[in-house]
């Protein structure tokens, strides 16, 4: 029987969808970037991302999981028709363990024809300490290169304070338990006010995740953020839908207007 | 509908539970490897699993491992497992590590759905 891992192995195995990042202005909303999702195998049971990273986690395979999840990215990146900002979820122990991630994912990308401004890496699960050093080195090669660093699911699990103080993001991906429900939940808004502050200290642009209401927008709205993803406005896609969506081939909406 | 996943490294055993128990209108997944089935169970509330003792060769007993995680993980789930090495010291074994029932494979299908209807029957 061939394991989970060869199977995953395979080319095309992992798919990749897309989920629009965007931006609200006062009358209108513009594309921003687009994250991209990994997707096991169709009718395996590691279909489910939660379970394929479980998976993945438990096999000690996080970081041969990671390249393989950014390769399919890029691959599904060169579908569009236009080129947003890429967002690709990595692993802190893949950028401390990986030998010369950024040489091999910059030369990956290059091979796909994608500039390294066009990308950001969501740091996620950063446990220090382990190879710190070879951490820290890999996000400023990341970053002399002009790629973005975002830490993901900020405000639960091991991304806190730590995080943002040790990788220095140019973005904080909040994550949806924080944001969700905020527009009646007072300390939802204040952790929301709280991070906005933040982010405006420490030149990193908030962006919050799983927003499903325009309730919620406009509590976002009134604390400062205003780079959101969610429902409200898309669900992952693959890319061939994706390329159809209003939101990459006119860049401009009207606000609140939902897919 | 209840929730069954199956954890069996023989290809064909894999496929005739799976195939018998989503006619009789079980939700099923299936799990070839430890690993697999811990990552499943930790994302899944399973009703019943119906596990193998042994995922690899040379009489290895991941199912054992199994049994731990899923008294830890979900202590509500239900186990059958399957072994086709039993002894009474596995069988002592398996059931201290929360296994309702230690059959013997091979076992008849209907055999098997009888004894996890039971099980479920038996829940509160």
């Amino acid at each position: 029987m061939k394991r989970v891992l060869d199977r995953l192995r395979e080319s095309g195995a992992i798919r990749v969808e897309f989920q629009p990042i965007v931006k609200v202005g006062p009358d209108h909303v513009e594309l921003y970037a687009v994250e991209a999702l990994a997707r096991g195998p169709r009718d395996t049971s590691v279909e489910r991302p939660e379970v394929l990273f479980e998976y993945a986690r438990r096999k000690g395979v996080e970081s041969d999981i990671d390249l393989i999840c950014i390769t399919e990215a890029f691959e599904a990146y060169t579908r569009l028709p236009t080129r947003p900002l890429l967002s690709i979820n990595v692993h802190g122990a893949t950028l401390a363990s990986v030998d010369h991630f950024s040489d091999r994912v910059l030369s990956a990308a290059k091979a796909y024809g994608i500039a390294p401004d066009h990308l950001m890496f969501e740091v996620l699960e950063y446990r220090a300490p382990w190879a710190i050093e070879t951490f820290l080195s890999t996000l400023d090669l990341l970053r002399d290169a002009g790629v973005r660093i975002a830490v993901d699911d900020l405000g639960v699990g091991a991304s806190n304070y730590q995080m943002i103080v040790d990788c220095h993001p140019d973005h904080l991906k909040i994550d949806r338990h924080v944001v969700n429900g905020c527009s009646g939940d007072r300390w939802r808004r204040a952790v929301l006010e709280s991070i906005a502050t933040l982010g405006r200290a420490c030149g990193a642009t908030p962006v919050a995740e799983g927003v499903e209401t325009t309730a919620d927008l406009e509590t976002l709205l009134d604390v400062g953020i205003d780079t959101v993803q969610g429902w409200l406005y898309a669900r992952s896609m693959p890319p061939e839908e994706l390329a159809h969506s209003p939101l990459l081939s006119a860049t401009q909406q009207k606000k609140g207007h939902c897919q | 509908m209840k929730q069954l996943l199956i954890i069996d490294n023989e290809e064909t055993i894999l496929f005739a539970l799976k195939r018998y128990f989503a006619k009789l209108r079980w939700r099923v997944d299936a799990a070839s490897e430890l690993e697999e089935a811990e990552a499943l169970v930790a994302h899944t509330r399973y009703d019943l699993v119906i596990a193998d003792l042994s995922l690899s060769s040379g009489g290895s007993t991941e199912g054992l491992e199994i049994l731990r995680f899923l008294h830890t993980k979900s202590p509500a789930t239900h186990v059958i497992l399957l072994t086709a090495f039993g002894t009474p010291a596995v069988e002592r074994e398996a059931r201290r590590r929360g296994a309702q029932a230690v059959l013997l494979k091979p076992q008849p299908l209907p055999e098997l759905a009888r004894v996890a209807d039971q099980l479920l029957g038996a829940q509160p």
